[in-house]
């Protein structure tokens, strides 16, 4: 079974669950940088910030900060991932150098709404037609 | 992308846009402020009148959450010119009459009252969508029945 780009391992059906989850969580993460863009749209110097694009392969890896202390500072999910937009694809730079425009963001916000929409769904059929299989007579 | 322990990010969209939204209100009551001391003089011939009030916000780094989330730096007040009006009645005037106004424009605190506005509503709109999402998650429990 092929979903995207990636080739289920045998035949385990519940690799498609972990697939949604693994992208229900990534648009979490991108609505979590988008609503700190929003928070920052007045905000002088801010540069806009951006998640890379969902993939669902295990190649790419990145490098973690490790934490052995609970006085270490901990960063949440949206700074592990966060890139900064490069200044030529923003839409907008305003005087104060930020970079943040609304409609983009609500834009994007949209968007991995509708990702987030569709891994959840995903999930729910999926779980649906397990159960069906499950309880049927 | 592998996954990291810490707070649960949809959780983490309703803090900022919080912050945001809590920013964006500071900034509205300062406007709230400007106009209602527009024609605020000082009470002494000569004193110098209201002087409008600005705001600066900056990034700050939430801890309890690990994202950058948005705060009041500090209240400034703008340096520009007060506006002089020559009325020798009144108790502001000095000896040549004239009464310095506050420098405060009220076709500018509209257009940042407006814009203030705007970011607050782009913030709302966050909350609203983080909240449908964590109802989608919470959701697929009830698929199955």
């Amino acid at each position: 079974m092929t979903v995207g780009n990636v080739t289920a391992v045998g035949n385990a059906p519940l690799y498609v669950t972990e697939l949604a989850a693994r992208r229900a969580e990534w648009a979490g993460i991108r609505q979590a940088a988008i609503a700190g863009n929003i928070a920052n749209a007045n905000t002088p110097q801010y540069k806009t910030r951006d998640i890379a694009a969902f993939e669902a392969d295990y190649a790419r890896t990145r490098l973690n900060l490790e934490r052995h202390d609970p006085r270490h500072m901990q960063l949440g999910a949206v700074e592990m991932h966060a890139e900064k937009v490069r200044e030529g694809n923003a839409w907008d730079v305003t005087h104060s150098a930020n970079t943040v425009s609304l409609d983009e963001e609500l834009m994007k916000a949209d968007e991995t709404g509708r990702h987030h929409t569709l891994a959840t769904s995903v999930m729910g059929a999926f779980h649906r037609m397990l159960l069906s299989s499950v309880s049927s007579q | 992308m592998t996954p990291v322990a810490g707070p649960d990010p949809l959780s983490m969209i309703s803090r900022l846009s919080g912050a945001g939204m809590e920013a964006q209100t500071h900034r509205l009551k300062i406007v709230a402020q400007n106009i209602a001391n527009a024609r605020s003089t000082g009470g002494t011939p000569g004193a110098d009148p209201y002087q409008r009030k600005t705001v600066v916000f900056s990034a700050e780094l939430d801890r309890e959450i690990g994202a950058l989330s948005v705060e009041v730096k500090k209240t400034a007040v703008d340096d520009a010119p007060f506006t002089v009006e020559y009325d020798p009645a009144h108790p502001a005037a000095n000896a040549q009459g004239e009464v310095k106004l506050p420098n405060v424009n009220l076709l500018v605190e509209m257009s940042d009252m407006r814009e203030a506005n705007l970011s607050y509503e782009a913030n709302l709109q966050m909350m609203k969508r983080a909240r449908s999402m964590i109802t989608a998650t919470i959701d697929l429990l009830r698929s199955g029945s």
